[in-house]
């Protein structure tokens, strides 16, 4: 059952008007998963900017504090750093050039958040949050992750800008071209568990064992899955399309404020999709990791609940989005035939004969 | 085929190598962290050896510092400084007060108050010539060979460039008043609240008309403030010697700021005691005793306004051919007196330069500067300082109706208008475009009122 249903199911006896009831249990899980997207940024930002530190044996922010309180002494200070700068970009000033096409430039930013809005409603956070249960949710998961490339499309076209253009004509190419090799990954759990709906396959992964353990092949369909995920997020390595030192800041180049905020909420927003997804496909979903280890005795189901799977799913992704962070601040940016290269000569061939070879796998054993 | 599968395994290989390493940095951030949070951490000062002992070194260009209990408030340092970044202040104590100011540590008797000694170090160009003549070596550089008295600070940085000014008098309010420095605290009060004020931009600012406003009021008051007296009636009389007598008494008079009447009564006194006085003279005194500042009869300033703009036979002293400028006054003072008015005067001369050749470049260009001048004749402060300030209308709330009042203003003032016409003007317009309401029309009878 979905979260609406259960909201419904719940109010259902207030006797209320439908419609006002059905916008109640709309608004409430929309609500939900705003906020979990400006903490997700916030703290992922913050993470960020301290992880990259320490990888660059820097200290990253260490001044701006909360109530006074500004974290740990010598490593983990600046907490109130992301706040700070939250605060700062909505007080900015909005900036709409001269020539640009006002009405898409105004448009291009939300069309991005909504994109990555909507997506929510297919991810499940625990096996009781997801708040539609489409019998396709992967395929809708699919289809809405790639909504936000007209976005960026209309952002980089109405800026009018030369930068914005190539930026956004390189980002359209990009993602375009890495939808098929994930596309293509995620088939691999529906041939093996049977059911393009989230609830089948993680409740697969629970009674047998986690996909990415399952075969070799889906541990390569899993690593080929989270690397075009990188790419379509368009984060470093794969960052071209808003590549600083060639573009300036690509698509983005002319938004500032508020516009550029929301950008920048939906960019992360996709990392913790793209995490959510990995980790109910190929980790398990809201399953404890321990049941891989096994060392509880007996009947460890105890470990699993809404409450506890959320805790898990969460853990998962969060990991995912630390790997994520770790191969931003390693690796330099690809060149855009490199990037080609990876993706129709390496990914796409190797996704296909992944699938091929899961079919015969699911044969023989 | 192989190349390509070489490639991948490659690619695979420093993958993985490029994550080993920032892994690594990031789990090894206790040693690796090279940040110094310069603040609150400093790099320890390392120990060094400059070739003689540090104590007979005996310049160091580090931090001024005063010992405020040896300072007998000489000035010398003041006055020894190239830069002025010394400032002193000193009180004498009255002969009769009890207030013992102290000894210094070479057991001199101190004899004054020092409420304010100020170095500022954003100033200071580390000469050190204020530390020779101290005679109680109480000013100092700190550290090197001072590093007893003061330890050295080499690195007195400040969030704002204020912080660099350090003052040293320790003289409390308490006792600048027992030693009679009660002016001294009003003056300092005074002049802090207006430095305050100028931080917060709230000083105060002397406007143009509001000045000439004061001139106005001064000059109709009976006791004239002008700096010359007038002789116009004076020089009527004949006689030169009862003339010569009157003017005296008159001047003297005039210089203690006496009113007319008091000048006039002096001046038939002084005539009287000379023996001098008649009773045809007695028109003229009785029109000194009427007679007051020249400019507070016709209702206004206009004669007071500068008159720099008003073309005399002084406006040709910039030729330089002296003949030239001869017949040039000549003409300018005749033609004045038939009454002929600036430009005609100006049309004639040159006329006149030309027939006799001597119209040269100079003569025509100051001859076109003239004439622009006489034509539109430059706006004097005296219209300003009739009419209300414009501030006055900030009153009115609607930022709309506001920019209307305002514009109707400045162009009625361009034209010369009065304030109630000027008010009258604003009204209409306002009316005209149905901005008049009760806020408004109050505001307007309340600038009516105020003038």
């Amino acid at each position: 059952m979905s979260f609406v249903d259960s909201i419904l199911s719940s109010l259902s006896s207030l006797e209320m008007n439908y419609t006002l009831l059905l916008l109640i249990a709309v608004t409430i899980p929309g609500l939900i998963i705003f906020l979990l997207m400006t903490v997700n940024a916030i703290v992922a930002v913050y993470m960020e900017r301290k992880i990259s530190a320490f990888m660059q044996d820097r200290l990253g922010p260490m001044e701006v504090g909360i109530f006074g309180f500004k974290g740990g002494k010598r490593f983990w200070g600046g907490i109130g750093q992301t706040i700070a700068d939250a605060i700062k970009l909505l007080a900015k000033e909005d900036i709409i050039p001269k020539d640009a096409d006002k009405f898409m430039m105004i448009l291009a930013p939300f069309i991005i958040f909504i994109a990555s809005f909507i997506t929510f409603v297919g991810v499940p956070l625990s096996q009781d949050f997801l708040i539609s249960n489409f019998n396709i949710g992967i395929l809708y998961i699919l289809a809405m992750s790639s909504v936000g490339v007209i976005g960026i499309i209309l952002a980089g076209w109405s800026s009018n800008n030369k930068w914005s253009l190539y930026g956004a004509m390189r980002a359209a190419s990009q993602i375009i071209s890495y939808e098929i090799p994930i596309a293509i990954t995620l088939l691999l759990p529906v041939i093996i568990s049977g059911g393009l709906d989230v609830h089948t396959i993680v409740d697969w992964q629970l009674q047998n064992r986690w996909l990415i353990l399952h075969s070799p092949f889906t541990f390569i369909a899993f690593f080929i899955f989270f690397v075009s995920g990188i790419a379509e997020t368009n984060r470093t390595p794969f960052d071209i399309p808003e590549a600083e030192s060639e573009l300036v800041a690509g698509w983005m180049t002319e938004y500032s404020g508020f516009r550029w905020s929301l950008f920048f909420l939906s960019e992360y927003t996709n990392m913790l999709i793209i995490s959510l997804v990995a980790s109910f496909v190929f980790l398990g979903g809201w399953g404890s990791p321990l049941t891989i280890i096994n060392l509880l005795p007996g009947d460890y189901m105890y470990l699993d609940g809404p409450i506890l799977g959320f805790f898990w799913l969460l853990l998962k992704a969060i990991a995912l989005i630390f790997i994520m962070m770790w191969f931003r601040w390693t690796f330099p940016r690809l060149r855009v035939d490199q990037l080609m290269y990876l993706c129709w000569k390496v990914f796409i061939p190797f996704a296909i004969f992944n699938m091929l070879a899961v079919g015969v796998w699911e044969v023989l054993f | 085929m192989k190349e390509y599968f070489n490639n991948i395994v490659g690619g695979i290989q420093s993958f993985w190598k490029g994550l080993s390493l920032t892994f690594k940095h990031m789990k090894n951030k206790k040693d690796l962290v090279a940040t110094l949070q310069y603040p609150n951490e400093k790099w320890p000062i390392p120990e060094r050896n400059i070739g003689f002992n540090l104590s007979e070194y005996n310049v160091i260009r580090s931090r001024l510092h005063v010992d405020m209990d040896d300072c007998i408030g000489c000035l010398q340092c003041e006055r020894a400084c190239p830069v002025d970044c010394i400032k002193i202040d000193t009180i004498k104590p009255p002969k009769e007060s009890e207030f013992d100011c102290g000894k210094t540590s070479f057991g001199t008797q101190k004899k004054l108050v020092v409420p304010r000694f100020t170095i500022d170090m954003s100033e200071c160009m580390y000469c050190n010539l204020c530390v020779y003549p101290c005679p109680e070596e109480c000013i100092y550089m700190v550290g090197g060979p001072n590093e007893d008295k003061h330890e050295i600070d080499y690195e007195f940085s400040q969030y704002s460039r204020d912080g660099l000014i350090y003052e040293f008098a320790d003289a409390t309010d308490e006792d600048i008043l027992s030693v009679g420095g009660d002016e001294y605290i009003k003056t300092r009060e005074e002049r802090k609240k207006r430095i305050a004020d100028g931080e917060s931009l709230n000083g105060t600012e002397i406007l143009p008309g509001k000045e000439e406003n004061v001139s106005v009021t001064a000059s109709s008051a009976p006791a004239p403030s002008l700096d010359k007296p007038d002789f116009t009636v004076v020089n009527e009389i004949e006689d030169r010697v009862t003339r010569a007598t009157a003017k005296k008494a008159f001047t003297q008079k005039f210089k203690e700021k006496a009113s007319f009447q008091e000048i006039s009564k002096f001046v038939k006194l002084s005539l009287e005691e000379n023996g001098k006085y008649s009773s045809n003279l007695d028109d003229i005194i009785k029109r000194i005793s009427e007679m007051t500042a020249p400019d507070s009869t016709d209702g206004g300033s206009s004669e007071s306004a500068p008159a720099q703009e008003e073309m005399t036979h002084k406006s040709f002293n910039d030729l330089e051919n002296k003949m030239q400028r001869g017949i040039v006054k000549k003409l300018f003072i005749g033609e004045k007196k038939k009454g002929l008015s600036d430009l005609d005067i100006l049309k004639l001369i040159r006329a006149e330069l030309k027939t006799k050749e001597m119209l040269d470049d100079q003569a025509k260009e100051l001859l076109k500067k003239l004439m622009l001048q006489s034509v539109n004749p430059k706006e004097t402060p005296k219209v300003e300082s009739d009419v209300f300030d414009l501030k006055k209308l900030n009153d009115i709330e609607d930022k709309m109706t506001r920019g209307l009042a305002k514009k109707v203003y400045t162009k009625s003032k361009r034209d010369g208008k009065k304030s109630t016409e000027i008010l009258a003007d604003i009204e209409s317009e306002l009316q005209s475009q149905e901005k008049l309401t009760g806020s408004v029309d109050a505001v307007i009878t309340g600038i009516r009122e105020s003038i």
